[in-house]
Formats: C-alpha cells, structure tokens, sequence
C-alpha cells in the first residue's frame, strides 16, 4: 500500500478520548477538527482541537451518531481522515463506508472485517477456523437443539444475542424450565435492542477472569500484539479497573492467549488497533469478543510499553509498517472514575463541577475532559476521568493508584473515586483474586467510610446553620452553566480564613 | 439538626457542642467527637483525623448541602433546623439557634420584608460571631430574640412567613 498523508484528523467523539486523540494528533503535526452537541459547545474537546463543527441536538442520536452531519462536518473542515475514538459511531461499518465514500481515511480496521467481527455468530465462526478456542456452545438455537445442547453442557447456560456485545443481548438459564421461555424472550429482546433476532447459546462459565490483547495490524500484512491487559474487575460488564500484565497469569497461558489472538488477528486480514477478548478458567481460555477500535483502557498498555496506541493509529493509516513491541516494563492500573452515587446502585449522577483535584506525581496519569466550571449532563456516558498509574510492579503501582485515588477531589458530582479507592487498597485485589464476580463477591455493597460521613455531618452542619459567610458561586471560580439547579450553590469555606474562628493563633 | 442522605433513608441527629479555635466539638446520633478544621490555602477546609488529612468543600443545593471529604462525596439533606426547607421553598418557618450563644443583635423588625440571603440576626458562641441570613423571600413575624438574651440551642429567635406562596421559586436565593 501506497503512504498516504493525514494533514487534517477529525475527530468523531467528545470527553476524554476526543481530547486524547486531538493530543496525539498534534504531537504528528496533524490539525484537528472536533465536532460536537450543542450540550458540548463548551467542552474541551472544542476548545482543544484547532477546529470545530456543531453537528447536533445533544441526544447522541441526532449529533455524535449522526452520520450524515459528521461526514458533512468533515467535508466542511477539509478533514482527509475520520478518527471515531470508542463508543459511539466507532463500530460501524456503514460509518466507515460514509467516510471512505467522501474520500476519507478511516482509522480503524476494513469495514468487511469490522462487521465481520461485530457479528458474534461469525466471529465465533472465524474463531474456530483460525483454531482459537470458544466456549462449548450451539449457533442456532431451535429450542430441540438447544435443549440437546444444554442437557450436554449442562445448566447454567448463556444465551446471547449475535448482535450484542460487551454484556449488552446476554442471559443467563438456570435451568430447564426456564429455557423455552428465556429463549423467545432473548430473541424478541434481540430483536428489539439490534433489530437482529438471531441467538446463539455457551456454557456459562461462573467465574472466569476477563484477560483481553492488545492488537495492532499494518497494511503490509504484519500483526503484532502489544502485550495483555486484565479487565476483571467489572459491574454489570461494564469494567471499572484495569490492569496490565495480568497478574499471575502462567506464562505458557499467555503466550497462548497471545498467539491466539494473533491468529485470529491474521485469519480475520485485521488492520489498525484492536482487542481481542478472552475469558480465562484456570488453565483454559476461550475467545470472547473482538473490539475493533481503540478501547477505554488502552493507557495501560501505553503505560507498560512506553508507546503512543493513538500516533500508532495515525501511523498505520499513513501506511506505515508497525514494528514489534518493546520488553513491557513494570505494571500499570487504570480506574474508571464515573459519574455514578456508588453507595446507592451505582445510580447515575449529573451536575456542575464545583471544586477539582487531580493526582499528580510520578507514575501518575489522568485523561479527563473535565474542569471545574464542567456540566455533567444526562446524555452521555458516566466516565468523567480515566486515572492510570504506574509502577515497577504491581505493589507499587498498587499504592500509587490507591495515594492519588486519596488525592482526587470533586466537588459537584456524585463520584466513584472514594469507591474505587476502598477496591484498590482491599486484601482480595492486593492477592489479585480476581474474576468478573470480583465486585459481586467481594463488594456486594459499598458506604463510604463512617469517619468521613461524620465529618461531612460536621462540614453540613456548619453550612445549614450559616456559620459561614456563604461565597458566591462566582467567587469560586465557577459558573454554574444550570441556573435553576445551581442558582443556590456556594461554598460556605471560601472565605473561612476572615473569621475569628479560624485565625491562627 | 437532622440530615438524611440524598439517595438512602438513614437519618442522622448532628449538634454542633462548640468550637475553640481549630477545634470542633460535636455530637452526632449521640456520640461526642471533635475534629481539627484548618482553612486550607486553596480553598474549603483541611481536616485531621485519625491520622489522615482530608480537604473538606462543601456546597449548598436547592434542597441539600454537598460535601466533599477527600474523595468521597455526601449528599445530605436537611430535614429539621436550620437549612430544612418548608413546602414554599422557605426555610422551616422559625428561625432557631444553631448553637447555645447569646443574640448580639436584631437587624430585622416584625412585619418587615425580607429578601433571600439578608441577615436577619447575629449570635455570638465560642468568641464569634454568626450571622443567621434569610434562605428565602419571606416576612418577618414573632420576633423572640431580644439583644443580649442567652439562647439555647434549638431555642425559637424569630419566625417567618413565605413572602408570596404563589411563587413559591422565588424564594430560592440567587447569589
């Protein structure tokens, strides 16, 4: 393939990675164009990128997903390449075809692989080809042949939908009785959520580990896996924290799972950035999904091999040979900070950030999009930082998440950091004991500490009874963008150093 | 006073006992503690506590008070005192004593207009002062604080009434 020059990358996202992909971006020399919602107009993406485009009405559905209006945004901005970041339109082979079809290079892999890999009924296929192994499981699920099959594989069994992914069209039988039913059900759901009613079934495994690879694939053939990450540590399959490399995994097993990874990678003709996903029970591994983009806890990889994921997207899409990874160095761990009350089911939390502390330090790295000034609204995704830390092994970058976990600081929006905090420093994570029913086993219920309670106790009641001279929302720095929301917010601490009770004797 | 957590149903009874210097002393559901409050440089409050240092902000809602201590954050809702807001969006209609002090001064007469954030008396405890402020429109009833008086905690200073129940959001304060 013949090089191909990016002189201007527009990014298809918002939050972190928007922000994230724009750094990178410049660090090559490439000028950047945002888009964004009109919920966004302020955000830092916009503000970053050396251009920017309104596309849209604040539902994803009509801005962040809207195909016609991002390809139009692109044209306008004289963009010649489309970054789609994750989430979003990053997964869509018909996104894909829209940017090739304007003349765009499209960062990520072919579009014929991406649906490919997207239908988990044909990847599960292609995975057997390429010898890599799956769970025990049927294809079509007629209910004679799935009854058959779960007599054989023995209850529980998992339902899932071809469509699905990352959790999403899954079902667990318990028994029997119930598989009729469960079926139909699933398939309507199918149906209904991916306009695709197609289902297939697996074993269900009870507690296998979550271990994904990290795959980077040229455009002259060469695929190269950068290393392994562990994303156990989930809620509802969503994962919370995670790792790399994974820790006490045996290394014949991971030599395996890497192999297989880059068989599959190879027999799929993969290009560009790319997770293979497995799921690990004891010695045996068997092939999960495939994220055909860059994935939110890509840093960790960077962390550990000391490279840039996102300059070796652009690189690859110039045409570009990529070279093998380097010796990892050391252990690296991602927390998800989101925007969810932890204490009370993970609720989802919105509001306007008042007061913002981010860890610094060696080993210390945070990819957020937020400042203080910054509206958490109810449209997009919960993540508000993604912090990431390293260590020369695990214990280390163990405590340095767990010290930079204590230095974060958010005023305005309900967070998991306090939670995230208590996960890290917990024995069961210190002896990495770890499952996808890690949270389930270990953290059934979360509450903050009852010393802090108390003490907020004490900061609100100081507050309520007015003891402070309240500051202005202003006098902090912030503009709170809801006024009916925030109209009464202030810190009764601003001006805490002019009273009596607080001068220092 | 009484704080429930926004999102769950516990309740708890918090007194603030007194306040010498740095020092706070405190009763919460009955159990008497203290803890060390410094004003920090940037901003909100450093705590000492059991060996851990936590900066403290905190910051008044509509209808609650947010607290962060370190990283965690608490959502608490007033629900008697001070601070606990009555139907029309005014606080509860009587104006009590935060804290046993003595009543410095009375910056408002009965009958008299008042608007969200102005000050409506001065209480003196523990060598300061504090002002108690307005949290809504509302006019003034029954005063019962005279100057000088000692108060006890709880104790009824003065009461008010919605300035117009119509416009019941009218009497959130917008500063």
């Amino acid at each position: 393939m013949e090089k191909r020059r990016i002189t201007r990358l527009l990014v298809a996202n918002r939050g972190e990675i928007a922000l994230r992909i724009i750094r990178s971006a410049r660090v090559m020399g490439i000028r950047t164009a945002a888009v964004y919602s009109e919920a966004d107009a302020s955000a830092a993406h916009v503000a970053a990128a050396d251009d920017a485009r309104l596309i849209g009405p604040p539902e994803p559905a009509q801005s962040y997903l809207n195909i016609a209006a991002i390809i139009q945004a692109a044209k306008e901005l004289r963009a010649d390449a489309i970054h789609p970041g994750y989430g979003f339109l990053s997964e869509r082979p018909d996104f894909e075809r829209a940017a090739e079809a304007a003349g765009l290079i499209f960062i990520g892999p072919p579009a014929q692989v991406m649906a490919t890999l997207g239908d988990k009924v044909a990847a599960r296929r292609l995975a057997i080809e390429a010898g890599v192994p799956v769970v025990l499981g049927i294809d079509v699920a007629d209910p004679a042949s799935a009854r058959t099959f779960a007599d054989e594989a023995s209850f529980p069994i998992l339902i899932k939908a071809a469509a699905g992914g990352g959790g999403r069209g899954m079902r667990i039988v318990e028994s029997a009785q119930d598989l009729a039913g469960a079926l139909e059900a699933a398939s309507r759901e199918a149906k209904a959520a991916f306009g695709d009613g197609r289902i297939f079934l697996e074993r269900y495994l009870a507690r296998p580990r979550h271990i994904e690879v990290q795959i980077l694939g040229d455009h002259h053939g060469r695929v190269v896996a950068i290393g392994e990450r562990e994303c156990s540590i989930q809620r509802r399959y969503q994962k919370v924290i995670e790792e790399s490399p994974a820790p006490g995994l045996a290394a014949d097993l991971r030599s395996r799972i890497i192999d297989s990874a880059l068989r599959l990678a190879r027999t799929a003709g993969y290009r560009n950035a790319g997770t293979f996903e497995f799921l690990v029970d004891g010695g045996s591994f068997y092939f999960l999904e495939v994220n055909a983009r860059l994935q939110v806890e890509h840093p960790v990889t960077e962390l550990c091999f000391g490279r840039d994921l996102v300059c070796d997207q652009l690189e690859i899409a110039a045409g570009a040979r990529v070279a093998e990874p380097q010796t990892p160095r050391g252990c690296a761990i991602e927390c998800r900070i989101n925007a969810e009350d932890a204490a009370h089911d993970f609720r989802p939390a919105t509001g306007t950030v008042l007061e913002l502390n981010l860890p610094a330090g060696p080993g210390v790295r945070v990819d957020t999009h937020i400042a203080a000034g910054t509206t958490i609204s109810p449209y997009y995704d919960s993540l508000l930082a993604k912090l990431i830390c390293h260590g020369e092994n695990r214990d280390r970058a163990r405590a340095r998440i767990a010290a930079a976990l204590d230095e974060f600081f958010l005023l305005g929006v309900q967070n998991t950091a306090a939670f995230l905090r208590d996960v890290v420093l917990s024995e069961p994570f210190a002896r990495a004991d770890l499952s996808t029913q890690f949270l389930p086993q270990f953290f059934p219920q979360w509450a903050p500490a009852y010393d802090d309670l108390r003490i907020a106790l004490a900061a609100a009641a100081m507050t309520a009874q007015g003891a402070f001279e309240p500051a202005r929302a202003g006098a902090i720095g912030t503009a709170p963008a809801d006024g009916a929301a925030e109209a009464a917010v202030r810190s009764p601490w601003a001006r805490l150093g002019s009273f009596e009770l607080w001068s220092r004797r | 006073m009484k704080f429930r957590t926004a999102n769950g149903a516990q309740t708890f009874d918090v007194e603030i006992l007194s306040r010498d210097g740095a020092l706070l002393r405190l009763r919460i559901d009955g159990e008497e503690i203290t803890a060390e409050i410094e004003p920090a440089a940037r901003g909100g409050a450093l705590v000492r506590s059991r060996g851990r240092s936590l900066r403290v902000h905190a910051a008044r809602r509509r209808n609650s008070i947010l607290v962060a201590v370190g990283p965690a954050v608490f959502d608490l809702i007033p629900v008697e005192g001070r601070g606990a807001r009555g139907a029309h969006g005014l606080a509860t209609p009587e104006v009590t004593a935060p804290m046993p002090g003595k009543v410095l001064k009375v910056v408002v007469a009965e009958g008299e207009a008042v608007a969200a954030g102005q000050p409506l008396l001065v209480l003196e405890a523990m060598k300061m002062e504090t002002t108690l402020y307005a949290e809504g429109d509302a006019i003034v009833g029954k005063v019962h604080a005279a100057p000088g008086a000692m108060v006890e905690h709880g104790a009824v200073l003065l009461e008010l009434s919605p300035a117009d129940s119509s416009k019941p959001e009218s009497a959130t304060p917008n500063r």
